[in-house]
């Protein structure tokens, strides 16, 4: 069942995208999750044992989904192409911008999935471990970029103010907006 | 001092937006069964703890951590080493509602201030009384099952502080005393300290939308768009006597920010804003509206000017002034 949310990318930006399918994005996230692992070990000490639990990313205006296992310095993150027809505890659909929300914090997850805004299924326990650790690890765009100092201030600044234009643009849910 | 903004806290970070954005005191539990909201990445390490109550302390604001299910029968052990943790970190009280759990901490930590849980359920002066006399408790947190005439006359027999809730989710019943959760799980707030635990939570979507199940019970479907809610079993439909209906409790939360002054008036000391396993966004957002709604009430400002300050306060769904403004059916 085809299933469209508010905020999903113009058909335009999708068609853009559609190439980061064969980038070697899965092994770029990857790294970018040990190695926030090893900066931020309490925030996978907060998942316990649902590090070892599988999540499937799907941004439903992408044709892409992404297979995390954030098993701290073990986490694995796949880029799959979405007709692979996969498994996991848990999965995630929702417009890319709505996700990538989540992950910065500038969302709340209850709110979105109440409202509507993402869909979730598989393992609820385990979602809401995910949830409630990225919530209390104030993660940056620096942080997956491994920048710091000026120039982390500086990716910061940069992406968060662009997502929020992009957000703007796409129609995305407002933060806090209940509707 | 003003009526003083008890505000939730489920992680570090949420604590420390919570003191930003104004809080005079934050509360939050540790990590285990000894907290009523005991959710999967939830909460505080004892070595959190510490460091919060440091943050805390250094932007002038109180740490009330809740050590508020009920302890084990020969199994108290994870209790007793949480009050331990609350002092060392330099908690400003201890939220408890288990006999137990009050009698070691005025026995073995005489200089913990103990508040008593909503928990606990006391809204007599006389069960108040008995636990101020024989452990020295210096709050009670009110159950959400009275009204501004009840408090203020309340107020009046009893010579501790009340703390009321205010604002988030509610629990309908008498707090404590419910066993729906126990009762579809095997697990409730006061024992294990989560109702209807996110283990035995499934959201199945299916053409006609998506059902909501827990322990296997249907206990709601939602059609595409209609909001959802926690599926805590007092807020699901049901079908019963040929009608389908909120059997127990529409799904709505409290908001009793229009009742403030009136609370303040009848004598309540802390106004309670519940919602530990909400984001740091949400929780930033209620605080600041509601330490800015105080401080305007403190300063003599007219109700409408007040009003005017809360009316972006919405939690999503539909909200209710709860038992304050005696409404039942
Ligand atoms: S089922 Fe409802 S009333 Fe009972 S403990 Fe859970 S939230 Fe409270």
């Amino acid at each position: 069942m085809a299933e469209h949310f508010r905020g999903e990318l113009p058909r335009l930006l999708r068609l853009l995208a559609a190439p980061a399918g064969f980038l070697p994005l899965g092994p770029a996230l990857t790294l970018a999750v040990r190695r926030f692992a090893r900066r931020k070990p309490a925030v996978f000490d907060r998942l316990g044992e649902y590090g070892k639990c599988s999540f499937l990313i799907e941004p439903s205006d992408l044709d892409i989904s992404f297979l995390m296992v954030p098993d701290g310095s073990r986490a694995e993150v796949k880029c799959l192409r979405r007709r692979a027809s996969q498994t996991a505890d848990v999965t995630v659909r929702g417009p890319l911008l709505v996700l990538l929300g989540l992950l910065d914090g500038t969302f709340d997850g209850d709110a979105l999935f109440f409202n509507r805004a993402i869909s979730v299924s598989g393992r609820t326990d385990a979602l809401v471990a995910l949830r409630n650790a990225i919530e209390d690890a104030e993660l940056t765009p620096a942080d997956f970029v491994g920048a710091t100092g000026g120039l982390g201030r500086l990716v910061d600044r940069s992406v968060i103010g662009g997502l929020g234009l992009a957000r703007r643009f796409t129609g995305s849910p407002i933060p806090g907006d209940p509707s | 001092m003003s009526i003083e903004l008890v505000c939730p806290a489920g992680t570090p970070s949420a604590l420390r937006a919570a003191v930003e954005a104004g809080a005079h005191s934050v509360y939050c539990g540790f990590r285990d069964e000894t907290n009523a909201r005991n959710f999967p990445g939830l909460n505080f390490s004892p070595d959190e703890l510490v460091e919060g109550v440091r943050f805390a302390h250094a932007h002038g604001a109180k740490v009330l951590v809740a050590i508020n299910t009920f302890a084990k029968a020969g199994a108290m052990d994870a209790w007793k080493a949480a009050l331990a943790n609350a002092e060392t970190a330099g908690a400003d009280a201890v939220i408890l509602a288990d006999l137990a759990v009050l009698d070691h901490a005025a026995t073995h930590h005489p200089n913990l201030r103990l508040h008593l849980s909503v928990q606990a359920a006391a809204a007599t002066p006389e069960a108040i009384a008995f636990y101020a006399d024989t452990f020295g408790v210096k709050r009670i947190v009110m159950p959400r099952v009275l009204s501004v005439e009840e408090i203020a006359k309340l107020n009046a027999a009893i010579n501790v502080e009340t703390e009321a809730f205010v604002f988030g989710g509610l629990c309908p019943m008498t707090e404590g005393r419910c066993s729906l959760s126990s009762y579809a799980t095997g697990k409730s707030p006061n024992l294990t300290g989560v109702c209807s635990p996110p283990e035995h939570v499934a959201y199945t979507e299916d053409k006609d939308g998506t059902a909501t199940r827990l322990a296997g019970f249907t206990i709601d479907r939602f059609g595409a768009g209609e909001q959802a809610g926690y599926p805590t079993l007092c807020k699901g439909r049901f079908v019963a006597g040929g009608k389908t209906s909120y059997l127990f409790e529409d799904p709505v939360s409290l908001n009793a920010a229009s009742l403030i002054a009136a609370l303040a008036k009848a004598g309540v000391t802390a106004l309670k804003i519940e919602g530990r396993q909400r984001g740091k966004g949400y929780v930033a957002e209620v605080v600041r509206t509601f330490r800015a709604a105080v401080e305007a009430i403190d300063a003599g400002r007219t109700e409408v000017e007040v009003g005017r300050l809360l009316a972006g306060l919405v939690e999503g769904g539909r909200q209710t002034s709860g038992a304050y403004k005696k409404a039942w059916r």
